[in-house]
């Protein structure tokens, strides 16, 4: 699935159901996932690869084809019947390749962003999943001849202002710009890019029906979706009479198989098996099948693979005019991550703070329902709240913004866990200084505010800035709902520009950049506090 | 001045306050001694509702709460009682995060409305009075105990209140620092101040208390003025306490 639509279908969200968010949400530790970025990455550029003299030859003898793919990536690419079987067009290509070559394809399951990576270390021979034949990607990797041609479809409410990609070019009845989603790191995102301007604005979205899906809410005006997607997913009943194609289809490009660099004789293996495939009609009986032959795949026949010379200049191994040309756009998200962050942690203290005041001191009705609020904002992952926030208020009537859906999200998430903070932070007070208070003659409410909080507050800063970073790394999780921050800047960037290494560490390095004077101002806050560290703030 | 009529205070099973009717006029000096257990902090921290109870009444200047009144008119009764009414504790209870002299001037400020000039005016007057006029800008944490209590007293003095109880205040103490709080304390009791002191201290009980009430298991086993009650104990249990005492 490439840099098309479903691309970044298969990378965060799920489009299709939250389980499968849920999946990804406890699978997406960022740092987990830099530092194994890091380390696949060098070992991919530094070492060499891990090629055997042939791949052909050994695949043969062994009688198994390892291909990567992301079977998240969802429908019509790969994805799971009725009957739990894996089916999907590329997975009925690759058995078709297999029989072709005389081996058994065995799909390796990866993260549809790193699997040229895990394709360089050398866990498998080929990588198929609608990864289109770009320029930055035929440097490092061999791409085969091209099995499908996609085409991108744009897609508006069904009875919305946009008819017609004409309508683009006129200001958007209503005001402001013309709100339109793609996937990110997508062919749709590049080629919507080059019409954005007064009129248009373009919104990054992490699954195909997650974009549909704001669509249909009304957040966003249309979406553009490679075309097999579209096709697939607008027949769904949740689309089907909601949201409509407008205009035939548009652009096109290249859906390609790669093998590594070396793997020549592998690559001419595959091309000539999909040349049999198209000669035969196979390959299109596969794509009527699912409903994603068009005229333009007439033209596959014509297009032989790239010629590449495995001879060429390998990228150096740090690339800093990568950094120079794309540090810009990194810096941009890491100011959205700030602006998410700093808006969202102040209001997660105040709704903390509120609710840990009330669960202990409040009226008994109350505190149970705010500790029931606790339980259920730690007990699901953040990623689901966001997802309702966004996806699912509009049916009840609340259509949020993404910025206003994510700062709402996260001030709501964190909230809970300030709000068990503060709880410690309060009942670490000894009783003897609620009773001084009430003694002099303070109400609850006035002892509360100038007795317990100032000393809970010494006690709660070391947690709280903790969590504030935390936030910071957390607020990734909003390319969910179309909110591009560093994290997935990065991605993007690394998507289609390669320069894993490059980008990593400028995104860590960012990361850091923020993190640290949080860290030191907590610092100077506890000292300015004067809450001596051994000593103790009570007496 | 604070009238006490049949307090019962249970904790679950437990009786921990039999029925207790006590009267004190103003400007009396009133000890509580007795065997730990015996209800004597209990009893004190039912006059300014720092505990409830479950049977009986009490009236401070005037101002009657009785089981039968409604949580919300006791809380604000209460907060009335406690503007009339100064406590000292056992553990002094100053607050950290506040100087020495913001720990005096905060309830007057916040409590009583008072402007800052004229709340610190009266905090420098009190904290000179219990001779710590050197230490405004100390925390508590960089005082002794007995300097921490003297500070304590002057907070509750602060509010200008009509009684104050002490709960306990030298027991954390030692003797030396004991001394200096006492001393502070015979001092508010030679200007006329009601006071109601639970203590330990048969030394204050005997020469500085108007009155001494002997408590033991719920109960005010004896009244007197403390010559009686110490020359000629009428209780066994008072002598046993006496004889106690006199050999710690």
């Amino acid at each position: 699935m490439g840099d098309t639509s479903d691309a970044s279908e298969s990378e965060t969200v799920s489009d299709e159901d939250v389980p499968s968010a849920l999946a990804v949400a406890l699978s997406s530790n960022l740092l987990a996932r830099l530092a194994l970025l890091l380390a696949v990455s060098s070992t991919a550029m530094v070492t060499p690869r891990i090629s055997a003299a042939d791949t052909l030859a050994r695949v043969r003898s062994s009688g198994r084809l390892t291909y990567g793919a992301d079977e998240e990536g969802g429908a019509p690419y790969f994805f799971r019947d009725e009957a739990d079987r894996r089916v999907g067009f590329e997975a009925e290509l690759m058995t078709r390749i297999g029989a072709e070559l005389g081996v058994e394809p065995v799909l390796f399951q990866a993260q549809w962003e790193y699997l040229l990576q895990v394709l360089g270390r050398g866990e498998v021979d080929a990588v198929v999943n609608g990864y289109e034949l770009t320029g930055a990607r035929a440097r490092d990797f061999l791409a085969s001849r091209p099995y499908y041609i996609y085409q991108l479809q744009l897609m508006a409410a069904r009875d919305g202002p946009v008819r017609a990609w004409a309508d683009f070019e006129f200001p958007r009845p209503g005001g402001g710009p013309w709100k339109v989603g793609v996937m990110g790191m997508s062919a749709a995102d590049t080629y919507a890019r080059r019409f954005q301007g007064d009129n248009i604005r373009i919104f990054t979205f992490d699954g195909v029906t997650n974009a549909m899906r704001a669509v249909r809410n009304g957040q966003i005006d249309a979406t553009l979706q490679d075309l097999p997607a579209a096709r697939h997913y607008i027949k769904s009943p949740e689309f089907r009479d909601r949201l409509a194609p407008v205009g035939p289809p548009e652009g096109s490009g290249y859906y390609v198989i790669y093998t590594r660099k070396e793997d020549l004789r592998l690559r001419d293996a595959i091309d000539r098996a999909i040349g049999r495939l198209i000669d035969s009609g196979e390959l299109r009986k596969i794509y009527e099948k699912y409903d994603i032959w068009n005229e333009a795949q007439e033209d596959l026949g014509r297009r032989a693979s790239t010629t590449a010379d495995p001879a060429g200049p390998r990228r150096p191994i740090f690339d800093l005019g990568l950094l120079l040309r794309f540090g810009p756009s990194l810096l941009l998200a890491a100011l959205t991550t700030i602006v998410l962050s700093c808006t969202a942690m102040p209001l997660a203290m105040a709704i903390g703070l509120l609710v840990a005041v009330w669960r202990l001191y409040g009226p008994r009705p109350l505190a149970r329902l705010l500790g029931g609020y606790v339980e259920l904002i730690r007990g699901t992952p953040l990623i689901i709240q966001l997802y309702v926030l966004f996806y699912v208020l509009p049916d009840l009537g609340l259509t949020l913004s993404p910025w206003a859906a994510g700062v709402a999200g996260l001030a709501m998430n964190y909230s809970a866990y300030e709000a068990e903070i503060y709880r410690a932070g309060l009942q670490a007070i000894p009783k003897g200084q609620m009773e001084a208070a009430l003694a002099l003659g303070m109400s609850p409410a006035l002892a509360i505010r100038r007795v317990i909080i100032p000393q809970a507050t010494r006690i709660v800063i070391p947690p709280v800035t903790s969590d504030f970073i935390a936030l910071f790394k957390d607020t990734s999780v909003c390319s969910v709902i179309a909110l591009t921050e560093l994290t997935k800047q990065y991605s993007i960037l690394f998507n289609s520009q390669g320069g894993v290494l490059e980008f990593g560490v400028a995104t860590a390095a960012l990361y850091m950049a923020m993190s640290l004077p949080l860290s030191k101002f907590s610092r100077w806050v506890e000292q300015r506090l004067d809450a001596e560290p051994g000593k103790g703030v009570i007496e | 001045m604070i009238e006490v009529d049949g307090l019962v205070k249970r904790y679950g099973p437990l009786d921990v306050l039999k029925g207790v009717s006590l009267g004190f006029a103003r400007g009396e000096v009133a000890s509580i001694i007795g065997p730990s257990g015996g209800g004597k902090s209990t009893f004190l921290r039912c006059l300014n509702g720092l505990e409830s109870f479950d049977g009986g009444s009490v009236t401070v200047d005037g101002l009657r709460i009785g089981v039968e009144t409604r949580p919300r008119e006791r809380s604000k009764t209460l907060r009335q009682v406690c503007r009339t009414v100064g406590m000292v504790f056992q553990s002094f209870n100053l607050f950290p995060h506040r100087t020495v002299l913001q720990n005096v001037t905060e309830a007057p400020i916040h409590v009583l409305g008072l402007d800052r000039a004229r709340a610190e005016e009266r905090a420098r007057k009190l904290l000179d009075r219990v001779g710590l006029l050197d230490k405004l800008d100390a925390r508590p944490r960089h005082l002794s105990g007995g300097q921490q209590q003297r500070v304590a007293i002057a907070r509750a003095l602060a509010m200008e209140p009509r009684a104050m109880l002490f709960d306990e205040p030298t027991s954390a103490l030692d003797p030396r620092m004991a001394g200096e709080v006492l001393a502070v304390m015979a001092d508010l009791a030679r200007d006329g101040m009601t006071m109601i002191v639970v203590t330990h201290s048969m030394k204050f009980a005997r020469q500085v208390s108007h009155t001494v009430h002997v408590f033991g298991n719920g109960q005010v086993l004896e009244s007197g003025p403390p010559a009686q009650v110490f020359q000629e104990p009428r209780h066994e249990a008072t002598r046993l306490l006496l004889a106690e005492t006199q050999a710690a």
